[in-house]
């Protein structure tokens, strides 16, 4: 890289060693000589210093170590797309064999041709391509205008995540001249936002945006999706993205949302996404969720909210109350979830009871951690679930008799299945509400102790035996002793 | 040219194709009824078609109505499995000559699917197999679906493999197995089942991959969060490896490997032909960009435990040899330098006497999902053959299982009423003791 600093490297992304870093400073650090780069790393720990050098604060790191100064020649400041992608997919050319003259007459003289051939096969064969991936290759800029669009125009799907593409206006460059763009995957990069609005029509054709690890916010979500009217999946996972306004006029085609690991994620922020007409699956990993509520919906009604949602995820999250999976019934489309690894979730030895219990607390499931849910899985489940709490149904007012049935608001609002599960199976019958212990030989066991009254400094005995057996050496040692059993006890 | 026929034998090599099939049609955009979807927007899409119907011919064979018929044969001692071919979704996709179904099962018994009731279909399949061979222009050879434990797939498969050895001298013969979990086991006698057969098919197989359904089981869990995984979820696993193995024969790529190529890179002596297979990615369709799979990502992964698809540990074992099979979006220039970072690792040992040890083979179709499926769609993905000496525990596990039940002959009046002698038990526990032995010999150093 040249050595000249111009004004706008401010702000670059750049790679040193396979480190990325955002250029914060450039000058001169006195009292060395020469000129100097100030980074700022994605690592926050890869750093020296935050920006200040000997009591001069040069720039600003929002880390103690996450600042360095560094030489430019050291630092590779990326390539244009089109050279990126001509690395990655052009097969070398063969040694001599491509570089056949031939003659070709250009208007009056004629004029030698030298290693067209093997150009025009590299043409070809960058305008085959429709899927590109160019993870970790250090795009930075579009390159020139109107080049790729005459090299690549196919390109359907580009993988640009992990390049040094440093703003918005970048990748508007790259995507103006892919007028078939479909899936664009720009995770683990940092783009700042243009100050201007968006060309319309940039992003027609995007189906599938992922910006995974951007550090994004949600207003600049929302602003993106402003320029992708077609947009049917976002994948937002990593950004700690707090979700602070209801998106009006965007994201109404979305289907599929991904916000998994975004710490910052509460129940009440969900509320604020609950209207997205088409959003079919949603998946809240790794969210730190505990509870979901749907306030709107009354006893034996379903929620206005998320309409269209039919495949929830919250696997590794802090669920650890059964409400959880009731309000869950609410959702008028819900077919399939899957919650691994939640607190409530967890125990091995229990979870075939945990999937009964989830399965007859939600009737529409079809199925549960990707396991399909049979007629005769759920039948066992919906059963079980009425027997297990039989006993509070009918402490909460439940009766066989229909007229005499007065149950509380508390329990039809905590199970919100039970008096359909009624309909279904018929009311609990009393004998099937009655604990039992079960008949093991231990619970029926009774200790004796053998006292030797003659002899006062041997130990007691103690013996577990069966009641039966108690009941007969009681007998014999009546008859026998005349009645000094008492001494036996 | 280059044709291939795929043998479905027993329950398990029946379920097994038909996920296959429904996998290969998937890719090769074949509707449910063999007629290939012809309406694509633009023209550079019809000129890719046009590309991939050549190739195709490799494993499905054009009628003159335009239908695509797999060169595929379908054969149960019994008929409820392959009812369920006749009735399920492919059922027009298949001529109905090639479903083939007996009366009576092998009963989980290796005699009655190789004596008494095998025998009275054998010629039957046999003349089915001819009709489609003499389809093919140029016939390269067989893959063969079977499990080694049920009765069928041991028995009937062992008599199959002996009268085409006899018909095709010349043909190349796979086989794809599933070995009997060393956990989860489905029938009692596996064992007896398993080295029976061993003992009579390896004469006759050129290579057999094994798979074991506890690996992929454990695979489905962990990886896909699939909580109870069912015979569907495995096979679709499984068939995801069976595809990549077969993608060179079936689609264009800059390096092709052929049925053939594969036998003279992997089998170093003609018994010992058991290369474990393992894959990579498998994440989960949740996880879809959540997790990125470069060139180097993919090879390293394949060399872990949590990804082969049989249980057996190569750290204790040495390999012989390596086929290394890419497909999608991979430059020779990263498939490189992802070998040269493995040769260079010490985890991964190679015999003394194999320097090179790796085969590499390049497709440029990514692998296809099925809709509905647990897999998420990847830009890349590789299958790795290895013949590894640390199979040998495989073998091991078997042959100890065997001598327990052998030493009180348990079970075994069900054998020697169809005709089988106590002798054929001892010459085929021989014969895998002097495997065990084989592999022991070719592990050590000069």
């Amino acid at each position: 890289m040249s050595d000249t600093l111009t004004p706008d490297v401010i702000g670059r992304r750049v790679e040193v060693n396979g480190e990325h870093a955002t250029v914060r400073f450039a000058g001169v650090v006195p009292p060395v000589a020469g000129p100097w780069l100030g980074v700022e790393w994605d690592n926050p720990e890869r750093g020296k210093h935050d920006g200040s050098h000997e009591g001069t604060v040069y720039f600003k790191c929002r880390h103690p170590t996450g600042g360095s100064f560094i030489r430019p020649n050291k630092v590779n400041f990326g390539t244009d797309f089109l050279t990126a992608i001509k690395n990655r997919y052009v097969l070398e050319d063969g040694p001599e064999e491509d570089r056949k003259e031939q003659i070709v007459t250009l208007g009056n003289k004629p004029v030698e041709t030298v290693g067209f051939d093997s150009l025009m096969k590299q043409q070809s064969q960058l305008s085959k391509l429709q899927e590109v991936s160019l993870r970790n290759c250090a795009v930075s800029c579009a390159g020139e205008k109107g080049g790729v669009a005459e090299a690549c125009p196919n390109i359907r799907r580009v993988d640009l995540s992990k390049n040094l593409l440093s703003s918005w206006d970048e990748v508007i460059h790259i995507a103006d001249q892919l007028r078939h763009l479909e899936v664009l995957n720009l995770s683990e990069n940092k783009l700042k936002f243009p100050s201007g609005s968006a060309l319309t029509g940039t992003f027609s054709a995007l189906k599938v945006l992922v910006l995974n690890q951007t550090g994004i916010t949600w207003a600049e979500v929302l602003w993106c999706a402003a320029w992708c009217p077609g947009l049917e999946e976002l994948y937002l996972e990593s950004n700690n993205i707090v979700i602070s306004e209801r998106p009006t006029d965007v994201l109404q085609t979305v289907k599929l949302l991904d916000l998994s690991s975004n710490q910052l994620i509460d129940e009440n922020q969900l509320y604020l996404i609950a209207h997205l007409p088409r959003l079919e699956q949603l998946i809240l990993s790794d969210v730190g969720i505990s509870s979901i509520h749907f306030p709107d919906a009354g006893i034996g009604c379903k929620t206005s909210m998320f309409p269209s949602l039919q495949y929830l995820v919250v696997n590794d999250n802090q669920i650890s109350q059964w409400s959880f999976f009731n309000e869950l019934d609410k959702l008028p489309s819900l077919r399939a979830l899957s919650c691994l690894r939640n607190p409530l979730t967890k125990e091995d030895k229990e979870a075939n009871m945990t999937r009964q219990l989830i399965i007859a607390s939600i009737g529409q499931l079809k199925t549960l951690n990707k396991c399909e849910i049979l007629p005769k899985e759920r039948r066992t489940a919906e059963l079980d679930y009425r027997k297990a709490f039989g006993n509070e149904w009918k402490q909460a007012g439940g009766h066989q008799d229909p007229d005499k049935n007065r149950l509380s608001e508390e329990f039809l609002r905590a199970h919100r299945r039970y008096q359909f599960l009624c309909l279904k199976y018929g009311a609990p019958e009393d004998w099937e509400l009655k604990t039992q212990q079960p008949f093991m030989l231990k619970n029926q066991l009774l200790t004796l102790k053998i006292k030797y009254p003659d002899q006062l400094d041997q130990k007691v005995l103690e013996k577990q035996l069966p009641a039966f057996v108690m009941v007969k050496i009681r007998r014999i040692l009546i008859l026998a002793s005349g009645g000094m059993v008492n001494k036996l006890w | 040219m280059r044709e291939c026929l795929s043998i479905h034998i027993g329950q398990a090599g029946i379920q097994i194709g038909d996920a296959c099939w429904e996998l290969y049609c998937l890719e090769h955009g074949i509707q449910p009824n063999g007629v290939v979807l012809d309406s694509q927007p633009d023209q550079l899409e019809n000129a890719k078609m046009e590309h991939t119907n050549a190739s195709f011919d490799t494993f499905f064979c054009e009628t003159r109505a335009g239908k695509h018929v797999p060169r595929a044969l379908f054969v149960d001692l019994e008929p409820t499995v392959i009812d369920g071919i006749r009735m399920g979704q492919h059922r027009s996709l298949f001529h109905p000559e090639q479903l083939l179904s007996g009366k009576e099962d092998a009963a989980n018994n290796y005699a009655r699917g190789r004596y008494s009731v095998g025998s009275k279909v054998i010629d039957l399949v046999l003349e089915r197999t001819r009709k489609l061979a003499e389809q093919c222009g140029g016939l390269q050879g067989f893959l063969i679906f079977r499990s080694f434990g049920g009765g069928t797939g041991s028995g009937f498969t062992s008599l199959l493999m002996e009268r085409l050895t006899g018909e095709y001298s010349r043909k190349t013969k796979l086989e794809f197995s599933v070995y009997p979990a060393p956990r989860i086991s489905t029938a009692v006698v596996e064992p007896y089942n398993c080295v029976l057969t061993t003992h009579s098919t390896t004469e006759h197989t050129d290579c057999t991959f094994i798979v074991d359904n506890e690996a992929i089981y454990d695979i489905c869990q962990r990886k896909l969060g699939v909580e109870r995984p069912s015979y569907a979820s495995i096979n679709r696993l499984m068939v995801q490896a069976v595809s990549s193995i077969t993608a060179s024969l079936r689609f264009e790529g800059p390096l092709n490997v052929d049925l053939i190529e594969f036998q003279t890179n992997l089998v170093p002596y003609p018994r010992i032909h058991f290369p474990m297979t393992a894959f990579a990615p498998i994440v989960s369709a949740d996880k879809a960009y959540r997790e990125q799979f470069s060139v180097s990502d993919i090879t390293t992964a394949c060399f872990e435990s949590s990804n082969q698809l049989v249980k057996c540990d190569p750290r204790l074992g040495k390999y012989m040899a390596c086929c290394l099979l890419y497909r999608g979006d991979v430059v020779p220039k990263e498939v490189n330098a992802a070998i040269a970072a493995t040769k260079s690792r010490h985890s991964v040992q190679f015999v003394d006497w194999c320097p090179t040890g790796f085969k590499v083979g390049i497709n440029n179709r990514p692998p296809t999902v099925m809709p509905g499926g647990d897999l998420a769609k990847v830009h890349r993905a590789v299958c790795m053959l290895s013949n590894t000496t640390a199979i040998v525990e495989a073998w091991a596990r078997l042959d100890h299982k065997f001598d327990l039940m052998y030493a009180k002959r348990a079970f075994l009046h069900w054998y020697l009423r169809e005709g089988m002698e106590e002798a054929e038990f001892l010459e085929a526990r021989e014969d895998l003791a002097a495997l065990e032995r084989d592999y022991e010999e070719v592990g050590q150093s000069f």
